[in-house]
Parts: C-alpha cells; sequence; structure tokens
C-alpha cells in the first residue's frame, strides 16, 4: 500500500479490517469500504482498464460511477460470474478474483492496443463507408468486429436471480444527502413531512466528504447529521440510487440488493453535479483526473492520487483541490489556471502562501506520457480567442493533473419529471427554466455553489416541497444567484494535431470526430450524438454530453440553447435485469379439481392464464393413445371433464333478455325459461368474437357461459353496452365462484340420475333443458348440452363444492373416466363445432364459419349487424367445411394450417384437424373458396411440399342428425 | 484494412463532403440556400426512412428531383432512429409476405447501391411459440411464406435449443414452455439511423433538398387537390405531397380533412450495456411479448408489446422495464446479471388490421404512407419505391394496392393482425 | 406510473385500469349509408388533443369517462357516463 496516507478525518475505510483480492491474476490488499480503483490506487497500480476502442491504458478518472473504462468482471472460474462492474464504486471483498473486461492478454499487455496503430484509417464512422462490397465478406467483418466491441463477457450458464421488490411511499423525496439536500430534508420533515433521503453513496455528506475536507465542512456535515438523527420523519437511504423518475412522481431506488418502487408526493434533486473533463491531448493517461476524483482519493479513501500534481483549474474549487492536496503531501507542481482574472483573492493568496505557483491565463495543451502513466505537462497561454498560445508554453513534470474546469448538473431526474433547461450564462451552465406542480431541485443543480448558499437553497426548496404539500406557507425567496466567477468554463476544449484529446471516454470520441462529423453534415446535436457515438457508452455521456454540445455550438456559431441540450432518459446508472425483474410472479389460476387432476395422471396443460388437464396419462398409452381412448370411451359410455374455466356471467334485471339480443346475433326476448341455447357473438365490424351457451334461468335472468380466454373482456364490453345503451341489467362475473363439469355420454344419464332427485328422463330434461336442482346435495344449474355431441350435462356448482360434486360423480359409477382438453377438441370436431379464434381469426364473419344459422332473422339490432349488412355485399370469400381425406396415407395427413391451393393461389387453409378421431377416418375443419363447398367437391392441400387430396363433407361428421344428444 | 479507409489515413486533411447539404441549423452560406424554393414538384413531409427513401427514388427511378423533404426535427429523429432495427419478411398474409420479401430484397443490395454500409446482417429469426395457438399461427406463416417463396419454416424445442443453447426452453416453470417457433433464417438487423443517412445522402445527391427543423402547420388545398404546404418558414407550392410522418400522420391528416383508423401508441423499448457476442439469433416470444437482438455493438437492444392507451409522447415506463426483464429472464436466465443502460420509446401509427395505409387518397395529390406501426423500419426502401412510383404516376403500386385507405371505406381489411401481436 | 382518478375509487395506479377507446357515439344504423357506417366502425380521431375517452377500473368493474389529453398525458376530469361531465366526483385536481 505504497500511497495510503495516514488517517484522514471522516475516511469511508476501516483500516482494522484489511481485504486480499486478486487483480488480473496478482494479490492485493485493501481495506473495508475501498473501491477497487482505490485499493488498487493506493498499491500504486496505475493502469486499471483499457479503453473501449483504442484499448488505451486508464485510470482513476471520476471516482463518481462513471469511469467505464475501468470495467472489470469475475474471473473465468469463479461461480455465478459477474461483468461489467465498475472499479471506481465496486468495493472490494476479500476473495474477489477480478480481471478487467475487454482485454486481450490482461490490462498491462493488452494486444488489441494495436488498433491504435490504425487510428488513422478509422475516423469518425469508418465503419459506414467500408466493408460492405464485397457483400459476401460483412458478415465476415462484421463478426470480428463483434468480438472486438462489447465490453465484459456475460456467463452464459448463468443461472436466474429472484431479487425481492419493495414499495414505498413519501411525502418528500430528496435526492441528494449532500449539503443542500440534507438541509432541504431537515426543513421539510421540522414542516412535519414524511421525508425520505437517498444517495448512492454508501455515506451522506455529498460534496462535504471531499471537499475542502477541512474542519469547517467537518462540522456542517455533522450538525446536518445530527438534526437529521433528531427527526423521527426523516430517513435517510445511502449506497441507493434513484434511477429514475416516472409518471406521477412514481419513482425506482436501486440498491445492491432490490429494487424499490417508491410513490413521493413531492421530489427534491439535490443530486449536485457531474465534475467535467477537460479536452485536450493525452486527457485520458493514467493520473489525469478530475479534481474531484483526487480529492475523493484522499478524503474518502486516504489514499494519495499522485505525488507531484498540476491542477487545471478554471474555478475556484481547482484552488480548494490544489491545497486539499497539498495538504496531505502532494506536491502541487503548478495551477494553470484558465481564467485571466476574477480569482478569490482569498483563495488565491492561500495557495500562494503554500507555495503552489499559479499560472493565470493559462491552460494545458497536452500531457506527455511516460512508461504508461502521465509524466510531465505542457502548459500554455490562452490567448484572447480561447487559442491557446504555443509559442509562451512551459513544461511541468508531474504524475497527476487534476482538472477542474466546470459542471454538469445531474439534472436527469428532473428531465425525467418533466423539467425543462435553459442556460445561464453567468454560470456557463444549464438551469432549469419550468417549473412543474412538485419538483422542486436546490444546490448546484440550479447553479447554486457556495457553501452556505447552498445550504440556504435547500432548506428553501424543503420549505417549498412542505408547502405544497400544505404544511407550511410557502417560501417567498428563490435560489441565491451566483456570486464570483463562474464555476464552469464556457469551453475547456482545446484543439490538437494528434487528436488524442478525448471528448468521449468511454467510446473514444476525440474532438476531430467533431469537427469531421459536422464537416459531413452532422450538425444537429441528436445527429452528431448517432454518428460519432458521443454519449452512447456505458456512462451515457456523463462526462461527454456538455462538451458535446460546446464543441457543437461553436461549429454551428450558436448558442448553446440553439444547439440544444441533450435529453436524459432512464437509467440514472444501468439496473440489473435482476433488479428489474424481481421474484417474476406471474400467477396461474387453478380449477377446483386441480390436485385431482394431477393426482389422476392429469398432464397438465397452460390454457391462457388457468392450468387444464390436456389428457390423462395411463401406462403403456402413448399421448395419441389416451386422447382418442377418452373420446371413445365419452361415445361408447361416459365421461367427465373440468369446464370450471369456462366464463360464467350472471345477467339480469327487467332488460336483460333485450340486452342479449344486442349482444348476441340469435333471438332471445322469446326464449323459454328453462332453456339452454346457442349463443354467437361478433364485434362492431361483425367479426366472431366469443361463443358460448345462453340459459334462461328466470324471467330476468339468464346465465352466460363465454370462452375461458375471452371472459373477462367479454364480461367487460358488456358492462359498457349495458351503460351506453342504459338498460336495466345487471352484470355478475362468477367464472371464480363456481366450478363446472361436463358428463358426456350415453350412459350419462344413468350415472347423473344416482345422485339428483331431478328427473332426469329423455321427457322430463329434454335436450337444452336448464334446471337448478340438487347433485349429491349441492345445490347445482344441470344444462343438458351437447358440445361433444353426446347426451351430456354440465353441472355448474359453487367452487367450494365443485371438487366434491366431482368426486361423487367419480364414485357413482365405475365407468366415468375422466377427459381432457384433448379429447373434448377432438369430440367438438366431429360434431362440427368451432372454437372461436381457432377455426376463426381476426375477420372472419358468421357466415364464413358457416354460422349463417346463428343470427337472427328480422332482428332490429345486434352488435355487428349494420357490418355483416355491407359484408353481405362483397362476394364470400371463404366459408369453412369439413375435409376427409379418403386415399391419404396418415403420414401424409395435414396438419393445422397446412394450406388449399388452387393452382399458385392461396384458396383456403385447414384450420382443425384430427388424424385419429373416433370415426375411423381422419377429419378436418377448413376454409375454402365458396365455390368448393358442394361436398364431394375435392381440394388440393400442401403437406410438407406435397398435394394431397380431400374431400369437401357435410357437417357434421357424427350424428348428423344430432339423434345422440338428443334421446 | 479495406482499401475504402486508406485515404482518411494517407490524407492530412479530411476531405468527405457534407452527406446531405441542407443544414439542420439554418445558414446561408452553405452551397444550397437554406431558404426555401417557391414551388416543388413533391414535398415530403417528414425526413424518417420513408420520406427520404420516397425522395431518393423518386429522383432515381422517375427522374423528379425537384423534390423537398421537410423534417420538423432532424433527419431519422422519429420511428426511424427509435425502432429495434429488424428486418423480416415472415407475415401472415400473401400481400404481407410480397411486399416485405421485396423490401428484404431492397435491402440486402442496399449498402451497396447507397455506398453506406448499414451493417445489414442476417441473423436468422425465431418466433417462439409456447401455445398451440402460437404454434399452428406459426405454421400457417411458414406455409404462406414457403408458397411464396421465403424461407421460413416451423422448428421444434431441440432445434430452437441447439441454436440458441442460452434459452431456458422451460421458461423456468414461470411461464408456459416453449413448444416450438416460427424460424426464418433470413431475419436480419441493420444500422437504423445508417438507412435515413444513406438515403438521404443518396437523395441529395440526385437534387433533391432535404430541410430540417422545417416543420408543416399546413395544408392548403383548392378544389379537392393540394396547392402546397405552409412551414415554419413560410408557404411552399407543391402539387404532390407525401405524408411519411409515422407517429405524428393523425396530425398531417388533420390538416387536409382525413379521417383514417390511426390511433397513435407508444412503442418502448431498451438496451442493455455493451456485452461480448453471445446472441447471434433474433428471438421473439408473442406469449412473452418480447423481442431481443444483439447489435454489433454488443448491446443487447430488446422491446415488448404496445403500450396499452393512446399517447403521442416518448416517455419510459418503469412497469416496462420490469416486465420485460422478467420475461427476458424466464427465457434467458444468464440475463440475470447484465444491467440495463437505457430505456426509450417511438410513436407508432396503428390501425385495426395491422398493415399499412398507403396510396393515393381522396384529396388529389396527397399521398400518405402510414400505419406503420410496429413494422415501418423493415418496410423502408419498399415504402420508397412504391410511394414513388405512386407519386410520379398518380397511380397505386401493384404491391400497395391492398394497402389502400378506402379499404376501411369498404370494410375490406387485411387479415395481418393475426400474426402480428408481437410482429418485430 | 401514473394515477388515474377513479370517480368511484379515487386515485389508483394506472395498472389498475383498462383503456377502452375514445367515446364514440354509435349513428342509427338504419339512417347512415354504408360508408358512413365504416366511418363509425374504424374511423377515429387519432390527432393531438384532448379525448373523452373510456376506462375501466378493473378491480370494481368501473366504467367511466375520462377527458385527457393525449399528447401530456394529463387526465383533465373523470367522471361517470351516466353522471355527464358536469360531475366532479373524480376530477383531478
Amino acid at each position: 500500500m505504497t500511497d495510503r496516507l495516514p488517517p484522514q478525518p471522516g475516511e469511508w475505510i476501516e483500516r482494522q479490517r484489511t481485504v486480499r483480492f486478486r487483480f488480473e491474476g496478482r494479490e492485493y490488499t485493501g481495506y473495508a469500504g475501498d473501491t477497487l480503483s482505490s485499493a488498487l490506487w493506493a498499491a500504486g497500480v496505475r493502469v486499471l482498464g483499457r479503453s473501449f476502442k483504442y484499448h488505451r491504458p486508464r485510470g482513476v478518472y471520476s471516482m463518481a460511477n462513471h469511469d467505464v473504462a475501468v470495467m472489470v468482471e469475475d474471473a473465468m472460474h469463479v461461480k455465478a460470474r459477474r461483468t461489467n462492474l465498475r472499479g471506481d464504486v465496486l468495493k472490494i471483498e476479500d476473495g474477489m478474483d477480478l480481471v478487467a473486461c475487454n482485454t486481450k492478454g490482461g490490462v498491462d499487455k493488452d494486444r488489441w492496443r494495436i488498433t491504435e496503430k490504425f487510428k488513422a484509417f478509422m475516423p469518425v464512422g469508418f465503419y459506414y463507408k467500408a466493408f460492405y462490397s464485397p457483400r459476401a465478406l460483412f458478415p465476415i467483418h462484421e463478426r470480428m468486429m463483434r468480438k472486438i466491441a462489447g465490453l465484459g463477457t456475460m456467463d452464459r450458464a448463468g443461472e436466474a436471480e429472484s431479487t425481492p421488490k419493495r414499495y414505498d411511499f413519501c411525502d418528500v423525496l430528496v435526492v441528494g444527502a449532500g449539503p443542500s439536500g440534507l438541509s432541504a430534508a431537515i426543513a421539510a420533515a421540522e414542516a412535519g413531512a414524511k421525508v425520505l433521503v437517498v444517495d448512492d453513496q454508501p455515506h451522506i455528506g455529498g460534496s462535504l466528504s471531499y471537499q475542502g475536507a477541512g474542519d469547517r465542512t467537518r462540522q456542517f456535515l455533522a450538525d446536518l447529521a445530527q438534526r437529521c438523527d433528531a427527526l423521527s420523519n426523516l430517513e435517510i437511504r445511502t449506497s441507493t440510487e434513484v434511477s429514475g423518475c416516472y409518471g406521477d412522481l412514481w419513482v425506482s431506488l436501486v440498491d445492491s440488493q432490490k429494487l424499490t418502487k417508491l410513490r413521493a408526493r413531492t421530489l427534491i434533486v439535490a443530486a449536485g453535479a457531474y465534475e467535467q473533463p477537460a479536452v485536450f491531448h493525452n486527457n485520458d493517461l493514467p493520473g489525469v483526473m478530475l479534481a474531484t476524483a483526487a480529492q475523493r482519493l484522499v478524503h474518502q479513501f486516504a489514499v494519495k492520487p499522485c505525488r507531484r500534481a498540476v491542477v487545471v483549474a478554471a474555478n475556484d474549487t481547482g484552488y480548494q483541490a490544489a491545497l486539499d492536496l497539498h495538504h496531505v503531501g502532494v506536491e502541487v507542481a503548478a495551477i494553470a489556471d484558465m481564467r485571466a482574472d476574477g480569482q478569490d483573492a482569498a483563495l488565491q493568496k492561500s495557495v500562494l502562501d503554500a507555495g503552489i505557483a499559479i499560472h493565470q491565463g493559462h491552460v494545458i495543451y497536452e500531457a506527455h506520457r511516460g512508461d504508461v502513466a502521465v509524466d510531465s505537462v505542457t502548459l500554455c497561454a490562452l490567448g484572447r480567442d480561447g487559442v491557446p498560445d504555443t509559442a509562451r508554453s512551459v513544461s511541468v513534470d508531474c504524475d497527476g493533473v487534476m482538472l477542474s474546469v466546470g459542471w454538469m448538473p445531474t439534472n436527469g431526474l428532473l428531465h425525467q419529471a418533466g423539467v425543462r433547461f435553459g442556460y445561464d450564462d453567468g454560470i456557463e451552465q444549464i438551469v432549469p427554466n419550468t417549473i412543474v406542480a412538485g419538483v422542486f431541485a436546490a444546490g448546484r443543480v440550479v447553479g447554486v455553489f457556495d457553501l452556505a448558499s447552498r445550504m440556504a437553497d435547500g432548506q428553501r426548496a424543503g420549505r417549498a416541497a412542505a408547502a405544497h404539500l400544505g404544511l407550511c406557507e410557502a417560501p417567498g425567496d428563490r435560489s441565491p444567484s451566483h456570486a464570483g466567477s463562474s464555476p464552469s468554463h464556457p469551453y475547456p476544449i482545446l484543439k490538437h494535431p494528434h487528436k488524442q484529446n478525448f471528448v468521449d471516454f468511454d467510446e473514444d470520441v476525440h474532438l476531430s470526430d467533431f469537427h469531421n462529423a459536422h464537416q459531413e453534415g452532422y450538425d444537429n446535436i441528436e445527429l452528431l450524438k448517432r454518428y460519432t457515438t458521443v454519449g452512447m457508452g456505458a456512462s451515457q455521456g456523463k462526462l461527454s454530453n456538455m462538451n458535446a454540445v460546446r464543441i457543437l455550438a461553436r461549429l454551428n456559431e450558436k448558442t448553446i440553447p440553439e444547439t440544444g441540450t441533450t435529453t436524459s432518459r432512464p437509467f440514472q446508472h444501468p439496473v440489473p435485469f435482476s433488479h428489474l425483474a424481481g421474484r417474476r410472479f406471474h400467477p396461474m389460476r387453478h380449477t377446483p379439481m386441480h390436485d385431482w387432476h394431477r393426482d389422476n395422471g392429469g398432464h397438465m396443460m397452460f390454457a391462457g392464464t388457468w392450468y387444464r388437464p390436456e389428457y390423462y396419462m395411463r401406462d403403456g398409452i402413448d399421448r395419441a393413445q389416451a386422447i382418442v381412448g377418452e373420446a371413445t370411451h365419452v361415445r361408447s359410455a361416459v365421461g367427465m371433464i373440468d369446464v370450471s374455466t369456462l366464463g360464467k356471467l350472471e345477467v339480469c334485471g327487467p332488460d336483460a333478455a333485450a340486452f342479449l339480443e344486442r349482444i348476441y346475433t340469435g333471438r332471445f326476448a322469446q326464449h323459454a325459461v328453462g332453456r339452454c341455447r346457442y349463443g354467437l357473438a361478433c364485434d362492431e365490424s361483425g367479426v366472431i368474437i366469443e361463443d358460448g351457451i345462453i340459459a334462461r334461468t328466470a324471467d330476468d335472468h339468464f346465465y352466460v357461459t363465454a370462452t375461458s380466454s375471452g371472459a373477462a373482456a367479454f364480461y367487460r364490453e358488456m358492462q359498457r353496452f349495458a351503460m351506453i345503451w342504459g338498460m336495466n341489467v345487471t352484470l355478475i362475473n362468477v367464472t371464480g365462484h363456481l366450478g363446472a363439469m361436463s358428463l358426456a355420454g350415453p350412459d350419462s344419464r344413468r350415472v347423473l340420475q344416482t345422485l339428483t332427485g331431478a328427473d332426469l328422463s329423455a321427457e322430463a330434461f329434454e335436450y337444452l333443458k336448464f334446471e337448478t336442482a340438487e347433485v349429491a346435495g349441492v345445490r347445482a344449474r344441470l344444462m343438458r348440452v351437447g358440445f361433444v355431441g353426446e347426451l351430456g350435462y354440465e353441472i355448474h356448482v359453487p367452487a367450494s363444492q365443485a371438487l366434491y360434486v366431482w368426486n361423487k360423480v367419480m364414485e357413482a359409477d365405475a365407468t366415468v373416466r375422466p377427459f381432457g382438453v384433448e379429447a373434448q377438441r377432438l369430440l367438438r370436431l366431429e360434431k362440427g363445432h368451432i372454437i372461436v379464434s381457432q377455426d376463426t381469426d381476426a375477420l372472419t364473419t358468421p357466415a364464413e364459419a358457416s354460422l349463417g344459422w346463428a343470427l337472427g332473422k328480422d332482428k332490429p339490432y345486434f352488435i355487428g349487424q349494420r357490418s355483416l349488412r355491407v359484408l353481405d355485399q362483397h362476394p364470400q370469400s371463404r366459408r369453412l367445411v369439413g375435409l376427409t381425406f379418403p386415399d391419404v396415407p396418415a403420414r401424409r395427413l395435414p396438419l393445422e394450417n397446412h394450406l388449399i391451393l388452387e393452382g399458385d393461389e392461396i384458396a383456403g387453409r385447414i384450420t382443425s384437424v384430427a388424424h385419429r378421431t373416433t370415426l375411423d377416418q381422419p377429419i378436418a375443419l377448413a376454409y375454402v373458396p365458396p365455390q368448393r363447398t358442394e361436398p364431394g367437391t375435392k381440394v388440393q392441400v400442401r403437406v410438407n411440399g406435397r398435394m394431397i387430396e380431400a374431400v369437401v363433407t357435410s357437417l357434421p361428421f357424427f350424428d348428423p342428425e344430432a339423434e345422440r344428444q338428443k334421446v | 484494412m479495406p482499401l475504402r479507409l486508406l485515404r482518411f489515413g494517407l490524407n492530412k486533411t479530411y476531405k468527405e463532403p457534407r452527406m446531405f447539404r441542407a443544414p439542420a441549423t439554418l445558414k446561408d452560406e452553405y452551397d444550397v440556400p437554406a431558404t426555401l424554393k417557391d414551388e416543388y414538384d413533391v414535398v415530403i413531409i417528414g425526413g424518417g426512412g420513408h420520406g427520404l427513401a420516397a425522395a431518393y427514388y423518386l429522383a432515381k427511378h422517375h427522374n423528379i428531383t425537384n423534390v423537398a423533404v421537410l423534417e420538423q426535427g432532424y433527419i431519422g429523429s422519429g420511428g426511424t432512429g427509435r425502432n429495434t432495427a429488424i428486418i423480416r419478411s415472415n407475415y401472415l398474409t400473401p400481400e404481407g409476405v410480397r411486399f416485405y420479401e421485396k423490401s428484404v430484397e431492397l435491402y440486402k443490395g442496399l449498402s451497396r447501391e447507397l455506398r453506406f454500409n448499414l451493417f445489414y446482417t442476417e441473423r436468422g429469426h425465431y418466433t417462439l411459440a409456447h401455445s398451440d395457438a402460437a404454434l399452428r399461427t406459426a405454421r400457417w406463416r411458414a406455409e404462406v411464406n414457403q408458397h411464396l417463396g421465403v424461407n421460413s419454416e416451423v422448428v421444434d424445442p431441440d432445434f430452437i435449443k441447439k441454436h440458441n443453447p442460452e434459452i431456458d426452453i422451460t421458461c423456468g416453470g414461470h411461464q408456459p414452455p416453449v413448444m416450438g417457433a416460427l424460424y426464418h433464417p433470413p431475419g436480419a438487423i441493420a444500422r437504423h439511423d445508417a438507412v435515413a443517412w444513406a438515403f438521404a445522402r443518396g437523395a441529395d445527391e440526385r437534387g433533391v433538398e432535404i430541410h430540417q427543423q422545417t416543420a408543416v402547420n399546413d395544408i392548403e388545398i383548392k378544389d379537392g387537390a393540394v396547392t402546397g404546404v405552409h412551414t415554419n418558414r413560410g408557404f411552399v407550392k407543391a402539387k404532390k405531397v407525401l405524408s411519411a410522418v409515422a407517429g405524428w400522420t393523425t396530425a398531417i391528416t388533420q390538416m387536409v380533412g382525413l379521417r383514417t383508423p390511426l390511433v397513435i401508441h407508444p412503442l418502448q423499448a431498451f438496451v442493455s450495456e455493451p456485452i461480448k457476442p453471445w446472441l447471434d439469433t433474433i428471438i421473439v416470444s408473442g406469449s412473452l411479448h418480447i423481442y431481443i437482438s444483439q447489435s454489433t455493438r454488443g448491446e443487447l437492444v430488446s422491446g415488448a408489446a404496445l403500450d396499452p392507451y393512446e399517447l403521442i409522447n416518448t416517455r419510459s415506463t418503469l412497469d416496462f422495464a420490469e416486465g420485460l426483464s422478467g420475461h427476458l429472464i424466464d427465457l434467458f436466465p444468464c440475463l440475470s446479471g447484465v444491467k440495463v443502460m437505457r430505456q426509450w420509446a417511438g410513436l407508432c401509427d396503428m390501425t385495426p388490421d395491422f398493415s399499412p395505409i398507403m396510396g393515393r387518397t381522396p384529396v388529389h395529390g396527397f399521398y400518405i404512407d402510414a400505419g406503420w406501426g410496429t413494422y415501418g423500419f423493415k418496410a423502408t426502401p419498399v415504402c420508397g419505391l412504391t410511394m414513388a412510383h405512386t407519386i410520379a404516376r398518380d397511380e397505386d403500386h401493384d404491391l400497395i394496392r391492398a394497402f389502400s385507405l378506402s379499404r376501411f371505406e369498404r370494410m375490406t381489411l387485411v387479415g395481418e393482425k393475426g400474426a402480428a401481436s408481437v410482429g418485430h | 406510473m401514473k394515477i388515474i382518478h377513479c370517480p368511484v375509487n379515487g386515485p389508483r395506479p394506472l395498472q389498475e385500469f383498462h383503456y377502452g377507446g375514445e367515446v364514440r357515439d354509435e349513428p342509427d344504423a338504419g339512417a347512415v349509408s354504408d360508408e358512413q357506417w365504416a366511418d363509425y366502425v374504424f374511423s377515429r380521431s387519432g390527432e393531438p388533443g384532448v379525448k373523452v375517452e373510456w376506462w375501466y377500473h378493473i378491480a370494481s368493474g368501473t366504467w367511466f369517462i375520462a377527458e385527457r389529453d393525449i399528447v401530456s398525458d394529463e387526465f383533465i376530469r373523470t367522471y361517470l357516463y351516466t353522471d355527464g361531465p358536469s360531475a366532479t366526483a373524480g376530477s383531478n385536481p
């Protein structure tokens, strides 16, 4: 630990806890609380990572979660390997074994650094200008580019993580636990608001924890902390980041463990500002860093940033940084102050007293590379025109360059909350210029830099938020305006013939790329961004967007507001998929008989939101055999299927019949009490959307079943129509309240009769009768219906008793066997009954589906009727018919959606097909042209590229007179 | 090192010319005057891929070069720059398949034609099916595609797993398992912005004027025919005006008094941090409402279904990011530790039959290219080609007859909806 | 996530709601031409501006009307269909 300083007041490391870890195969030690970067820097390591494009060596730059070039990942052997971890914020832990991302042969000897040798041949957007011809070669080029691009390597065998999610609420959310944020929080909490302060750093204090961290600031921080502690309605969460701000202040908080979704009533953004780099030749060398990065190293981690520093300043905070360095024994060789005048006299005196040379009106022109890191710099006098005068230069040896030239406000959340921005020429900073109700900001983010002013500004914002909540009077004052020289330089950007002056460190975009892109016509900030990729990297331009705007404004000779401030989108920093995914709850619905099916061999399938038994597995029998077996048993004896998933709706009230007349295509006004009938519903455009059975249980009461998947939407639409039509009808969705089973087969009457007192004889309980009766002592709705084409009964009972009734029926006779969804599909196909959405599509009309009979004649109105009247005038293009395949061997039989062809034209398609049936022949439903609907007509079906012949067959395939269901 | 790049290293100065002359920031010193002419033969509203492509083909195929493309923002700022860059032709209806197949054909030769690398790369496109119904739809599409000569087939879970080993076919039990997929080997991705830039340069080279930051505020009509457009920079005469503005179409059609079925919904997407290549294919799951591919840069680009309500606004939502991430992990457990970098949204102009509205309109001289929903990017070149034809001859191109606005009045819709619930 | 003021249930998160499209008055089917009918069925007023829309609170099964700016996504007011716009119960502050 060669560069570790003696204990610093308020340092974040725990010196009693040594941490051992490996980086790039070598072992290092640090302290608990160290980040990877701070520990390595303390150990004298200067190359922490390699840049994205040219693989240039990179070291500490921001220490603020923007050091994208210092991206590491777990070594290959580590289990649950992580990648794209940022060294500047990654806390070291014992046993960590890390390597730098995106190197070939390690960070020191990265062989991909050779790419820099070709930089002259890789100008901005070079990849758009080459590699496309001949076409055949591009895939090879692309593969190579892909390999070189990308950062870390994902663990392809990585397992799904499940993380918790938390919901939270507060009156005032304060983002940033610096002096402004804490002051705001205290003011709001003192007014009585429930306040939450969130900060991404592990400790509170914000800039107080590193900027000019003398006794005075220590005392400020201690006082603020104490006042926060005393307020029970003020909570602080550190190591937590506000990653995005969404509609109505729905805010996402991310910590290492979880995502918290918080509804804030008001938001105060006091997130400070990102320090911005100067753009000069070699401004990315290890040792060149933001002044705040050096200060963070010193005050938070007690690490000496370098031995001999040059500070490049364009503001007073640079002077403070120089003093901070001086105090911990760093020799500050010089301050190059870009300002000709306007310095804070007291600060300047302190600096001079410390023996630090000040080069007023000077700028750094270039940094020089020693072994790997900076070893000297050239400072030049800055002419009036902002151009460095290389004739008046001075060379200074140093191993550290600290940049303090300006700031970009951390205003992303404000942007997302709807605030818009302008530019304050006085402080050369983007500042809010609109107000959004309930959203406030304080401190450096709005351009308040002086410490006392920030605290006052925080207090103002805190009171304003409390006032917005009606807790106190609104404070009248606005943010104090900045006194003294501007904290940010208007143009800290210097041309250099060697063009290694980086604007974007994520993407290795340098200044000449901007000039060249502009020359090519990319003169809008968004175009420029997309063409040069500035701001597109992992830090999303935290260190480059501001300079990019400044550069383009100059190129266009426009102001910054005219040039545009780039938009901010979530996330503030990248968020793991696992955090966003949480525990991935996907609730599924179980019918009351679910466990029974599972215990009795039911092969369960997903059916929308439900589980249903597809078929029942039996030893020695495959799926197809099982399905046909179940179906055959229904045809020959008796079977039972769980139909609890059916949509079940109650429609009651004086207008119930009139209402259904309008909803369904058929007639219901004269429909007799105690009778069921088929109902078909269309949408406004005449397309089939629903079908089901409707039973009239009383004059003013109908019981309606609907498809499992469509029921919720159908119920919702019914409710709306009832309202629009002003009808006196009450609708209740009882889908989940009732369980249902369908008992079908020639023996069904005999079996059911043993369980009910109702007279089930053919005369007393005829086909399509509805009756409420007791089954096994449970009050049930009994419907005699025939979806599968056999004598059969649907039994609807309260869900709580459905399993009981199911068991009773099963036990009533040994011949009762369950059948699953597939057998039911087969049986209904034999009867030619359609399944809406399988045998219909998004444009199918009743006539096309051969359901013209279900349209009530001379009805005054039903939904879709008027559209069907229009469509009736069109020549019909298709019609649903039955098909059989007399001479087709089994292996040539079609599947659903195989096409019917006439010459080269697609003439239709198979919608449902069964290869094995109870009828000893394969059957299908299909759309064919209207001139091909006559039974006996032959049509050609393409199956796996070959044509087969099918024969149009009248429907239904089975029991055309419906004798079996009417017995 | 391609020869093309040598000149950059061997020249002291950067000699690349402007790709599009009329500047985004209006100044008079460029060789094209920043001022608009009094009259153009054709005014194209919308400097996205479609508008620029139409301009390019008008000039190239029809020798109509007195054309202005008016863009309210910067070129490619709408759907062109916001989509997830997937190109495919495995549609459901013959009219859809033929149309998109032509687009794919054009795309394949476009980099060379426009001398601009669009990064068009065939990745193979899988539409996963997690239900019988989805599998049936997959087969339907495969059958129609094969009939029309489009490479597309239904594959089983073993095939999917073999070529995409990171997929968890069982979805961890959180979702219905993958039962099969529609596999479309020519499915490709491209660099979306580059498509706009390349067409812009191609149009510009042929004399078309591209005017950015030029908004159309009204359209002048006399006796049922267009006579010109009012812009923020004054009135411009034109007898032919094309609206190619996707999410802003409803604002434009209002100016000419056209009623359409269009409603605008946002479509969101997000992108991960760059990681080394691992996903070579394009994976779509209609049941899970997701699609994902990995860009050449290494970013995972992913999106979901349309936002559920009308909105002409590109805000992001957290529930989108949460839901999409959950479903992605269901399918790709290895993504757990990968990080999402940025969310964004685009605007989709939706029709009830998931097919575009293209061609002539009842307003003489007013042409429409709209209804692009979630499929506009992949149609860019063919839209340019067919709209240029339609404008030049004042007669709908054969490939777009089915997409006429009048189909709604006639109630003869296109049956694409069944396949397009997540049709990226 | 946005908050919508249901006239019956008060402010609830967007997730609890279903969007029902714009309010359209169905013409008298007998009195309109085929083209007018098709216009009713398919055409929408999708242009930017304030729309009168149907919204549905799923958990309670409540349909109501919202006046919403489809550009800013601001709900201007909400009320029950039967109450009409003069009702203020669910109006957003």
